[in-house]
């Protein structure tokens, strides 16, 4: 094969981003987040992007200054922000700031919900209709339609140029596993990317992991890069 | 008599079509000369299965005495296990090819239009046919390629200009391989790119029920 | 004023309000509290969505060998036995699909119609961070929320009438309050508790929407005894009496790629001897092993779907692949066919697996380009979206579903072997009733959580395939 899915760097990884893309990153509260990726990105310094995640204001860096989101917002590499909890109201920092001073885009949606989109996105599904959001400020704009089991919206597919996934192990074909809260929204975000970008915690031959206990499969793993 | 010519055996088909595959891409391989494809893919070069069964990364068929029920391919036959594998449901593997994770499905037909329509689900004087996972993978897969002898076997044109059975998908081919000629559909029609040693470009059009236009580089079947 | 309940004492009163064997997904705020005063043994699974169903309270004092999870408040738990590791697009199936009995949520507000609104801040105003809120308002079949009755200036957070904006519509069923117990009944609140001291003009006092008052209005004083009960088992001794309730005209799922492998033979036996009759049935195929021995060892002739058909219970068919691939060897399903005997709808493979998908999840329906054009497309709404051209195709869901694990546990976590998994793990949480065969049943906490591919929440009962059964004739 060309060239492998094993990258000697986030940044050799991470090289071709480019102004403008929509990168996914996965995280829960600070589980499974692909911090040397998202160093890596700060470092390419890519401007106008859009970030899709959970809870960026958890997702800090172990040694950094400031919460890896913020970074990439107070280095004026971010346009837009879609996400279930893009700051913690009142004490947002950056994010907060840039989104009051009204440069910075935000785009507020219930997890659920956004989850759905991205697999739509992923699986190759137009659009879904949700109930979710039914009645609620997040459904007022969008196309209503009543079914046998009740209302719903419609909710459209959301894709991404990149993810950023952090991965207990993954073989050399890219089949990962994840470990306990670590896995969140990485399989997800890994199917809805044209190119995910994995961090592993460790990196074995094919054959070395369960093929019934794999994650995601190679199929939606791009690249890999080791964690340390 | 273009009827008697003889034409090429399955297993070079397969070995023109192998040549389409990319490196280190993802391939779900349907039933019959697509199977096999996978014998031919060339040296130093690696291409990774998908099968709607449910498993990523198959290899080879198993041997009689290690056949084991719990790893078939979809078209039910037996798979070893081999190094790389996974397992998924069957809504995630559909997710693989709808979702265009899936590079090259190569499948077999009944018809093909000159607009890259596929009819292979249903003959109409069966009036019931199976679908499984055909449309999902005309729909979805990144490039669909027919791998099909020319004619069916009382020799009418299965390279059609408009189908007339029952479609999988609409203008979803991308390539058509056959025992005589390598076609690609366009909006414009059908583009005759190859033709097998020995054939010219009338006895091909003679058995083939849509207008052929020649490419400016036609050259023979290339292997 | 009389003093108000603590944090802990109403997660108590929330707590009192579960029942054994409940799914319970916990929101942000007061409810997290609600996992720290459970009892050990409480026979409720709890849902974070950090991924973790079937945790308790902390992992202090658990071994630190177990996955590493997170409660929804992002602090360390460790699973309880017989828990599972789940992703995010799992939890959101699993309120969406009605599938989590229990949802706790602090509102910044509720209404008396049972609508509620998260909270918001001065400086961000129109800015709702609704993280889990708005999912678990939707998705929980009873939603408890959880509140101070009075702002800290002392006006009342739960008022009359409705929103124009809302984070949850008339989704509340129970308020607990630092003061009371109030239901939601038909857009009304009833108040059936009151904290002790408190009376009920007190309380009416500061609720800012028409408060009626349960004849039997009583003191607060909760009680978790209950929780620690049996859960209701799942194993049950054969196959007739796990399916003894399936009844003429049921839809009913069952597996099977199309061989032997993952197909509930056993069971499938058990329902031709029952003889239930007018039976839809939905599968990948409709018994195509015994005619072209698909994925069968060679010499075998495998039991299937044919054994129904033949048996005159199969009124009709919802399959991707109904008849066998070879013209010269007809099906038991294509010969009732041609005689008029069984109805078919036709499905392509994956639209079926993501019609499944969504029926368990909780998705109305949803637009695919699979059959876009095709005679699948008839009777269909067709649309472009994004300059390609879509189908809608709609839910599906059955009375049962008869599907085939390798093994499981008692509380119904079930894994399965290689390509055997295919459309059973899509199938089990689309179906009122799920039956699973399995070869082995286990304690729980003897799967690995992070290998659980069917969480017990979806299966209901269980049954061993007896000891040399044979899937073929």
């Amino acid at each position: 094969m060309p060239q492998g899915k094993l990258y000697d760097s986030p940044q050799a990884a991470l090289a071709d981003v480019q102004d403008g893309s929509t990168i996914l990153v996965a995280g829960f509260a600070g589980h499974g987040v692909a911090e040397r990726l998202l160093v890596a990105l700060l470092e390419g310094g890519s401007k106008d992007l859009t970030l899709v995640y959970r809870d960026g204001p958890y997702a800090s860096l172990g040694s950094g200054p400031l919460p890896a989101i913020e970074n990439l917002v107070s280095n004026g590499q971010v346009a837009k922000i879609i996400s279930p909890i893009p700051f913690s109201p009142g004490s947002g920092g950056a994010i907060e700031e840039s989104w009051q001073a009204g440069w910075l885009d935000i785009e507020i949606v219930p997890q659920g919900v956004l989850v759905e989109r991205l697999r739509a996105g992923g699986a190759g599904i137009g659009g879904v209709f949700l109930p979710t959001a039914v009645g609620t400020r997040f459904g007022a704009d969008k196309e209503k339609r009543s079914f046998l089991q009740g209302e719903a919206v419609l909710e459209l597919p959301l894709k991404a140029d990149y993810s950023l996934i952090k991965v207990a192990a993954a073989d050399t074909l890219g089949n990962a596993i994840y470990d306990g809260s670590g896995r969140n929204w990485a399989p997800v975000m890994a199917m809805a990317a044209r190119i995910t970008v994995a961090e592993a915690g460790l990196i074995v031959e094919p054959g070395e992991l369960d093929p019934e206990a794999i994650i995601s499969p190679g199929i939606f793993v791009n690249r890999l890069v080791a964690s340390d | 008599m273009v009827d008697e010519k003889e034409r090429l055996p399955r297993e070079v088909v397969a070995m023109r079509v192998a040549k389409e595959l990319p490196d280190g891409g993802f391939v779900n391989l349907g039933i019959g000369i697509p199977t096999l494809v996978s014998n031919f893919i060339p040296d130093g070069s690696v291409v990774f299965y998908h099968s709607e069964s449910g498993v990523l990364n198959c290899g080879p068929l198993a041997e009689e005495d290690e056949q084991d029920i719990d790893l078939i391919n979809a078209g039910g036959q037996f798979l070893q296990m081999v190094p790389g594998m996974a397992f998924f449901s069957t809504v995630d593997g559909f997710a693989m090819i709808r979702g265009g994770h899936v590079d090259v499905t190569v499948l077999g037909a009944h018809q093909v239009s000159a607009t890259g329509d596929l009819a292979n689900w249903m003959l109409p004087e069966r009036g019931v046919g199976n679908i499984g996972g055909a449309m999902d993978l005309a729909a979805g897969a990144k490039q669909v390629i027919v791998a099909m002898e020319h004619t069916d076997r009382q020799n009418n044109a299965k390279i059609v200009q408009d189908c007339t059975y029952p479609i999988t998908g609409k203008g979803c081919v991308s390539l058509i391989v056959t025992d005589l000629a390598v076609m690609q559909p366009t909006p414009e029609g059908l583009v005759l790119k190859e033709v097998a040693p020995g054939w010219t470009v009338e006895e091909v059009q003679e058995l083939t029920a849509a207008n052929l236009i020649a490419a400016s580089d036609l050259k023979e079947y290339e292997l | 004023m009389p003093p108000r309940l603590d944090e802990l004492t109403m997660a108590r009163r929330a707590a009192s309000e579960l029942e054994p064997g409940q799914v319970v997904a916990l929101g942000s705020g007061l409810p997290v509290s609600v996992a720290a005063v459970l009892p050990p043994d409480a026979a409720v699974q709890l849902l974070s969505d950090a991924g973790a169903l079937g945790y308790g309270a902390s992992s202090d004092g658990h071994s630190s060998t177990g996955p590493a999870l997170a409660s929804p408040d992002g602090r360390p738990v460790a699973l309880q036995r017989g828990g599972a590791v789940v992703g995010m697009v799992d939890w959101a199936a699993m309120l969406r699909g009605g599938h989590v009995d229990v949802a706790l949520v602090q509102p910044a507000r509720v209404y008396a119609s049972g609508d509620l609104l998260g909270w918001t801040t001065a400086a961000t105003p129109g800015l709702f961070a609704p993280g889990r809120t708005v999912d678990l308002s939707a998705g929980g079949r009873k939603v408890i929320a959880m509140l101070p009755h009075t702002g800290s200036d002392g006006s009342p957070n739960i008022v009359a009438d409705s929103s124009p904006v809302a984070d949850g519509r008339g989704c509340v069923n129970v308020i607990i309050t630092d003061i009371a117990v109030i239901r939601v009944e038909s857009g009304a609140l009833v108040l059936s508790e009151v904290a002790p001291g408190w009376s009920y003009d007190e309380v009416a006092a500061v609720t800012g929407a028409p408060l009626a008052q349960a004849s039997n209005l009583k003191e607060i004083a909760p009680n978790l005894e209950a929780l620690n009960a049996e859960r209701a088992g799942k194993v049950f001794s054969d196959g007739p009496s796990a399916i003894a309730d399936l009844h003429d005209g049921a839809t009913v799922m069952i597996d099977g790629f199309g061989g032997p492998g993952g197909m509930a033979h056993y069971l499938l036996v058990s329902l031709r001897d029952q003889g239930t009759r007018g039976l839809t049935i939905i599968s990948n195929t409709i018994g195509i092993a015994r005619s072209v021995n698909f994925g069968t060892p060679p010499g075998k002739l495998a039991i299937d779907h044919s054994i129904l058909v033949d048996n005159g219970q199969v009124a009709k068919a919802i399959a991707t692949y109904p008849v066998s691939p070879s013209m010269s060897n007809p099906s038991s399903f294509e010969l009732a066919y041609r005689r008029g005997d069984v109805e078919l709808e036709l499905v392509p493979q994956g639209t079926l697996a993501e019609r499944l998908r969504a029926g368990g999840a909780g998705i109305y329906a949803f637009y695919t380009p699979t059959g876009a054009g095709t005679l699948i497309a008839e009777g269909k709404e067709s649309r472009v979206i994004d300059g390609k051209e879509y189908i809608l195709e709609q839910a599906l869901t059955a009375d049962f579903c008869l599907i085939r694990g390798h093994k499981a546990d008692t509380m119904g976590n079930v894994v399965y072997k290689g390509t055997s998994r295919n459309f059973n793990a899509v199938m089990a949480p689309s179906a009122r009733i799920t039956i699973v065969e399995v070869d082995e049943v286990v304690e729980p906490g003897e799967l690995d959580p992070e290998l659980i591919v069917t969480p017990g929440m979806y299966v209901d009962r269980l049954v061993v395939r007896p000891e040399g059964f044979s899937p073929y004739e």
